[in-house]
């Protein structure tokens, strides 16, 4: 009997340039996925022999939509060669604007990206809230659409503000922070913080911060969905409820195993409570069992990959980056290369920082029919609910502290190797540097992006959304939301660097990082 | 009136540069009083507020599609957003932040929104043409003949 099997290509617009999604349907439901990256960047060739200082110019640079993230760790890493521990304020200014990023981005893609999907009427023309989701999410029309770009937008001030410099700053250097914003530029930043978060509370939540934060379980949210009409009308109630009626709830499981670096380290002298010396603490899950981060655990795998072949998994500082696509085709599809923890495959994002945080509402979902789109996508639109308090905070400590230091100095980047690990909006993002005579030996970078979206490895395990995508079903192959939906829960970001207008429309292209 | 040069790209990117060496070169000039040139890299949707100003405001860019390589060609506003999906990616570029702005616009809008366009891999002849074309048009003399 010859078997229904249909291979596609399915282009994942609003999200990629660069990425591709081949999978193999039978019966309308995913049997097999490739995820393939198909442009070489090649950021880890392009740094050597440069500079020791150089990354923090160059590798914001890898994206448009995070390159606040990029400083970051570039930062972090020169920190660790240089042996530095930046003052409290330095800390405090880092944290800010790579909070004021993951905020705005957070809003931006659930909104214009994730749930602009619930306005496809190809696929969702019968769904109860089908009309409403139009209203709401309809590119550049639907009500919140428009909103969220003109409150998302303000939230770059406070990264200018902070930054000394927009776009392009590069005010992160090891030891502290170039730019010292004065006590009335701080208060403006503040202004702007709470602003949004008046907005974030009424439109995305539909109550107080501190309300939403009383959830510690799915019995909590489905009772806080049935208290109130405001609760159910908000944006997250709306989500909820259009999730479940289509099924999100029930797709793209994913690995089940998570990873965070942790990130926003706190000053010694502040109010705002964390974990371990950070806001998020850092950890490898097991489903909800979470156990102590060893960065060593990381490596690199290029079985399935673009590049030099042989050696097996390495750690990146011991890692190479060179492109080499001739031969073995079929075998190797992707210049994305395949990061492993532990040799395991796992997922990294808001939800992996739930989890390994041990969030009692997020360790409930996944304990009750998750991972899957429905709980992985909530967890990015509800992030910024644990962010904006903590951003008030810092910005007044700042403020009230404006007189101390900003910055130790470093006279010098010695030998020697650093890594900055840190959470990026999408998840655990590494600069693994190493050098050698104030020169770059060695640069690698591991994106979140290339943990969810990394190719199968030697074992021939498929990456995160890959795994992720068997068994969705696609009743129409000519309009495959559903994979779409498995696929932007993750929050895919390849591109950000070549855009160019295209005559004809579809778009720009810009091209992936890496 | 307002004038601005907005240069768009990724210079680490060869087939995204065009437009920021037409940026190092006006920066090498000594540019008319007031005219602001603006380094605007990859930053996509948060350029809107540079066109919240009123004014005129010039981007240069990258284009495919609208002319031979190495040629250089102004593009209209409508032609701008005409080029567009409507839809909002990490590759947003102009044509979203044009289509989307009258709808967002908390300041004065610009009044004049012009696109320098290069295609493909260009020479430093047409690098320079492109910042002559840009620098006329910013100044109110429209496109040149160049």
């Amino acid at each position: 009997m010859v078997r229904g099997i249909k291979e596609i290509n399915i282009p994942i617009n609003r999200a990629e340039g660069d990425l591709e999604v081949n999978v193999e349907v039978e019966e309308g439901v995913v049997r097999e996925a490739w995820s393939v990256g198909t442009l070489y960047r090649g950021f880890e060739a392009m740094m050597q022999g440069r500079g020791a200082l150089d990354g923090l110019v160059m590798t914001p640079r890898v994206c448009g939509i995070c390159s606040i993230t990029h400083l970051n760790a570039a930062a972090e890493a020169l920190d660790r060669i240089a042996g530095v521990t930046p003052p409290d304020n330095a800390c405090r200014l880092r944290n800010l604007a790579l909070m004021a990023e993951t905020v705005q981005s957070d809003v931006r893609q659930s909104v214009l990206m994730f749930m602009a999907d619930f306005a496809n009427s190809g696929a969702y023309g019968e769904h109860s809230l089908a009309a409403e989701a139009r209203a709401r999410f309809q590119p550049l029309e639907g009500r919140l659409a428009v909103e969220v770009i003109r409150e998302s937008k303000r939230l770059v001030q406070v990264i200018a503000i902070i930054g000394g410099q927009w776009p392009h700053t590069s005010f992160m250097v090891p030891g502290g922070v170039t730019a010292i914003p004065d006590v009335a530029k701080l208060l403006q930043s503040r202004i702007i913080v709470e602003g949004f978060r008046s907005w974030y509370e009424s439109a995305i939540l539909g109550c107080s911060i501190e309300r939403w934060q009383e959830i510690q379980s799915l019995a909590d949210l489905d009772a806080w969905l049935a208290e109130s009409e405001r609760h159910r009308e908000a944006t997250v109630g709306f989500f909820l409820r259009f999730c479940r009626e289509a099924g999100l709830d029930r797709l793209g499981r994913g690995p089940n195993r998570y990873l965070s670096y942790g990130n926003l380290p706190l000053p010694e002298e502040t109010a705002v409570q964390g974990s371990d010396g950070r806001l998020l603490p850092a950890g490898y899950a097991v489903a909800t069992t979470v156990l102590p981060f060893d960065p060593q655990q990381i490596s690199e795998d290029v079985s399935h990959s673009w590049y030099e072949q042989g050696g097996g998994p390495r750690h990146p500082y011991v890692g190479a980056t060179k492109p080499y696509a001739s031969g073995q085709s079929g075998r190797l599809y992707s210049w994305v290369k395949a990061p492993r923890y532990g040799g395991e495959v796992v997922e990294t994002g808001p939800l992996a920082e739930k989890v390994v945080a041990g969030d009692p509402l997020f360790v409930s979902l996944v304990e009750n029919g998750g991972p899957n789109v429905m709980v992985r996508q909530l967890a990015r639109l509800v992030r910024p609910a644990a962010l904006l308090a903590p951003m008030t905070r810092w910005l007044e400590e700042t403020a009230s502290h404006a007189g101390d230091s900003f910055y130790r100095s470093v006279s010098g980047i010695p030998d020697g190797s650093g890594a900055g690990l840190l959470q990026a909006a999408r998840g655990a993002l590494g600069h693994w540097v190493t050098v050698q005579d104030e020169k770059i030996v060695s640069y690698q970078i591991i994106t979140p992006t290339a943990w969810n979206g990394s190719p199968r490895d030697e074992k021939g395990r498929r990456g995160a959304w890959e795994e992720a995508l068997i068994g969705t079903p696609l009743p129409d192959v000519n309009n495959p939301v559903q994979a779409g939906h498995v696929i932007r829960s993750f929050d895919p970001c390849l591109v950000c660097a070549v855009h160019c207008l295209t005559r004809g429309g579809g778009g720009s292209g810009r091209r992936r990082p890496r | 009136m307002r004038r601005a040069i907005v240069c768009i790209g990724n210079r680490l990117v060869a087939e995204d540069r065009a437009a920021l060496e037409v940026y190092d070169l006006l920066r090498g000039q000594a540019l008319p009083e007031g005219l602001e040139l603006v380094e605007g890299g990859l930053a996509g949707l948060d350029l809107l507020p540079l066109l919240e100003r009123g004014g005129r405001v010039v981007f240069v860019d990258q284009v495919r599609g609208f002319a031979a390589e190495d040629e250089v060609v102004v593009v209209d506003r409508e032609e701008i957003v005409a080029a567009g999906s409507g839809h909002y990616g990490h590759e947003a570029g102009l044509p979203y932040l044009m289509a989307v702005l009258p709808a967002v616009c908390e300041g004065e809008m610009a009044e004049e929104v012009t696109l320098v366009g290069l295609e493909g891999r260009c020479s430093a002849q047409t690098i320079a043409r492109a910042a002559a074309i840009s620098l006329a048009i910013a100044e109110g003399g429209g496109p040149c003949s160049g």
